[in-house]
């Protein structure tokens, strides 16, 4: 990643362009929506005083006050079941888990009810919640705080799903999110929050259902998203060095998920692999392999779909271990070139 | 148990061949599915494909060598497999009828129990390994799969293999036309034309053959006859082209012809079966073109059609199904070798060449019938016209000739069943060339 990153920063500072971390993007959104918009509220553990588990909120607190944003008790079924349920009498409710794997306490409000109630009261109400899902692995925090779990809610119906990979695109999510009438759930990656990048000043939304092509290429077709974009990106640029030119699309969205931009690279390249965090199996590839192969894009398929994921275990807290249960720059450049050179 | 390689009959009339050249040293390891060595028959050098994979060892034919169909000539062990000399092989063989039989020179019979051992491991049990992408171009080039190497992992054919054969196709040579004496033009159709002199002669094969098929009637006709071949759409290495009747193949049929043979004032028409039907069609429709029509046991004359027969030969995916039916073309079944099955087994292995001419037959003989009648074209040719029937042809019943009137022909072959061109091919040349020159005299 570093030496894309350090290329990208000079590329900003030239340009003169406004730099903030992605922790700061999403800040700055929920202070920007908070300010135009009364119903935002904030609500979480330790989001307040303490400024969030990995400092996101950070101040938050102190410029709108305890009001809007609210700390609220151990317990994520009932905070969840707070914000789902001022989300249906009027308000805009930002959830934030102090972990991702945390939503599994609260399932019911976030699958059974936040979910399903706009079609089971036909339509005559929503739930405009969003939930901040810090996830991912590399943090040494063990297999109960390091799942990436945002396949498990691609599979529900009602529910969007989103997975920002740059500051600008963390900012302009949750802005699309709050914009959207529905519950939406954004997976944030714990490695990220550092990073810097350009991030636009003023409101815009990104797109939600809408992958991009963060690099054009014309041998394989690299889907990934959030941390596995960078990675992806750094092995792309290492495959040039073996004449492999490689396109790597951002998912970003995982539900909806598009089609048509990962079909479309698939017609041109003929060779797909697919980089994500969860497990392997029953995941993201799994999806999105399944449609490839379901289209007219299959025609196109010139070897056989590659996933790449994390192992069939839970996230080992041994570092070295850790580090070898997901996907790495260097475990997709080796995969990467093997599809390349028809070895696969 | 080793794979055998044998010498493969790959053409009916085919007795010997010579190994050309050996791509493999002995004791080197083989690729299934990859060259193994070069035969040269009387008309064609073909490349041979190791039947499996793994080592070779007891190489009896040398490059120059002629030998007999079926015959053994080197042995496939699978890594770690105890090599044997292939004496010892045939010396463990219990059908082997004649001890004294070199082992160069035993034919293939002699190893029947080796031999049945193996097959599922020749073909994969007739598929084929491809791509989508290399499937998807072999559809759109015209390419059938089956004739493509695929160099891919396992030796899956990928979309570049499909496409450098494609590029080997449009050059003037290919295999296993004798690159010397074919060449291919580009058009609708696959034609390829031979050079030679007087009226060139062209050929129209029957349904679910090939141009390759009239390799004994070429040879008996000689070589310095002009010929021009044209195969029918998803037929030998034409494209498949969507059907929806008798005269929508005829249609494509007088485009191609016109193509063909645009160098030439006249022409003289040679069809079999199916091609007899379109070889009328074509001198309908061009009368001032075709000098004289010669044809073999044509369709369109009657609704009676074997189409279990048919249908059979469509279906089958292996060649122990194939054979039966193929049995059924010919007077004496016994002219259908196993051998001669896997080699036109092999030339039908893509499925989807398989469900083209499936498809094909349902508009061209719906619930088993002649859909289309010739008859009229048929009465109306004023050109020279010679009719060649198999009296034991079980395919197409000869009776049918004699319900049309016009002034044709027609010679009826004792002991020849639908393919009399491959059973008594000097008889049909004999026939063809006397109707050549009637048509120049006449």
């Amino acid at each position: 990643m570093s030496t894309r990153k350090s290329e990208m920063n000079a590329m900003i500072q030239d340009q003169g362009l406004r730099t903030l971390s992605y922790a700061e993007a999403i800040r700055e959104a929920m202070a920007m929506a908070m300010e135009a918009d009364p119903t935002v509220i904030l609500m979480g553990e330790d989001i307040g005083v303490y400024g969030g588990a990995f400092q996101v909120t950070l101040d938050l607190v102190d410029r709108f006050g305890t009001d809007r944003v609210m700390d609220t008790p151990i317990s994520e079924l009932g905070g969840a079941g707070v914000a789902v349920g001022a989300a249906l009498t009027g308000l805009k409710p930002i959830f934030e888990f102090q972990f991702s794997d945390f939503a599994m306490l609260a399932m019911e409000q976030i699958v059974n009810q936040a979910a399903k109630l706009r079609y089971m009261l036909g339509g005559e109400a929503s739930v405009p919640v969003v939930f901040r899902m810090p996830s991912g692995s590399g943090t040494g925090a063990a297999a109960q705080h390091s799942q990436s779990i945002e396949a498990w809610f691609g599979h529900v119906p009602g529910l969007k799903v989103l997975q920002p990979s740059t500051p600008e695109d963390a900012k302009g999510m949750l802005l699309a999110a709050l914009a959207d009438p529905d519950p939406v759930m954004i997976f944030e990656h714990k490695l990220l929050y550092k990073m810097k990048g350009h991030v636009p000043e003023g409101s815009y939304l990104t797109p939600i259902g809408k992958a991009l092509v963060r690099r054009t290429g014309t041998d394989i077709t690299i889907v990934a998203g959030s941390i596995m974009l960078h990675r992806a990106l750094e092995a792309a640029e290492k495959l040039t060095a073996d004449g492999i030119s490689a396109e790597v699309i951002d998912l970003r969205s995982i539900r909806p998920i598009d089609h048509e931009t990962i079909r479309a690279s698939v017609r041109k390249t003929g060779r797909l692999m697919v980089v994500y965090e969860g497990v392997k199996a029953f995941g993201v590839g799994a999806e999105i392999s399944a449609m490839v192969a379901e289209s007219d894009a299959f025609d196109f398929l010139d070897a056989p779909i590659l996933r790449l994921g994390a192992a069939d275990a839970p996230v080992p807290y041994n570092p070295d271990l850790e580090r070898a249960s997901v996907p790495q720059v260097d475990t997709i450049l080796t995969a990467a070139r093997r599809l390349a050179r028809r070895e696969v | 148990m080793p794979v055998e390689v044998i010498l493969p009959k790959v053409d009916m009339d085919m007795t010997h061949g010579t190994v050309a050249v050996w791509h493999v040293a002995p004791g080197d390891a083989v690729t299934k599915g990859t060259p193994l060595f070069d035969i040269e028959t009387d008309k064609a050098a073909m490349e041979v494909e190791a039947p499996a994979s793994g080592r070779l060892h007891a190489v009896t034919a040398r490059p120059g060598d002629k030998v007999a169909v079926g015959t053994v000539v080197a042995l496939i062990y699978a890594e770690g497999e105890v090599v044997v000399e292939l004496a010892t092989v045939i010396a463990a063989a219990p059908a082997s009828p004649d001890p004294r039989d070199k082992p160069a020179a035993v034919p293939l019979a002699a190893l029947a129990p080796v031999q049945f051992a193996a097959p599922a491991t020749q073909e994969t049990n007739g598929l084929l390994r491809a791509t989508p992408a290399a499937r998807a171009a072999a559809r759109q080039a015209g390419v059938m799969l089956a004739d493509v190497d695929g160099t891919g992992p396992q030796g899956r054919i990928q979309r570049e293999d499909v496409a450098a054969y494609a590029d080997r196709q449009s050059a003037p040579a290919h295999m296993p036309d004798s690159p010397a004496v074919w060449s291919a033009q580009p058009g609708p159709l696959h034609v390829s034309h031979r050079k030679g002199s007087g009226v060139p002669l062209v050929l129209l094969h029957g349904f679910t053959a090939d141009s390759q098929s009239w390799a004994p009637l070429e040879k008996a006709l000689g070589s310095d006859r002009r010929l021009i071949r044209i195969d029918l759409p998803g037929h030998g290495r034409s494209p498949r082209r969507k059907l929806r009747s008798f005269a929508d193949l005829a249609r494509m049929m007088v485009e191609a012809f016109d193509e063909a043979t645009k160098a030439y004032d006249e022409v003289h028409v040679l069809g079999h079966s199916l091609g007899g039907a379109l070889a009328l069609a074509v001198a309908d429709i061009r009368a001032r073109n075709v000098a004289g029509l010669s044809l073999i046991a044509p369709a369109g004359l009657g609704p009676e059609i074997d189409a279990t027969a048919l249908t059979g030969i469509i279906r089958a995916t292996r060649a122990e199904s194939l054979a039966p039916w193929l049995r059924c073309l010919t007077a004496r079944p016994e002219g259908i070798s196993d051998e001669y099955s896997r080699a036109a087994m092999k030339l039908r292995r893509d499925p989807a060449l398989r469900t083209f001419q499936a498809e094909m037959a349902e508009v061209l003989f719906p619930d088993g019938v002649q859909a289309f009648d010739l008859r009229p074209a048929l009465s109306r040719l004023q050109c020279q016209t010679t009719l060649i029937w198999g009296r034991s042809d079980h395919i197409l019943p000869w009776r049918q000739a004699l319900n049309v009137s016009g002034d044709f022909a027609l010679h009826l072959l004792r002991d020849a069943g639908h393919v009399p061109q491959i059973e008594c091919p000097d008889r049909v040349a004999r026939i063809v060339l006397r109707g050549m020159v009637a048509a120049s005299t006449g």
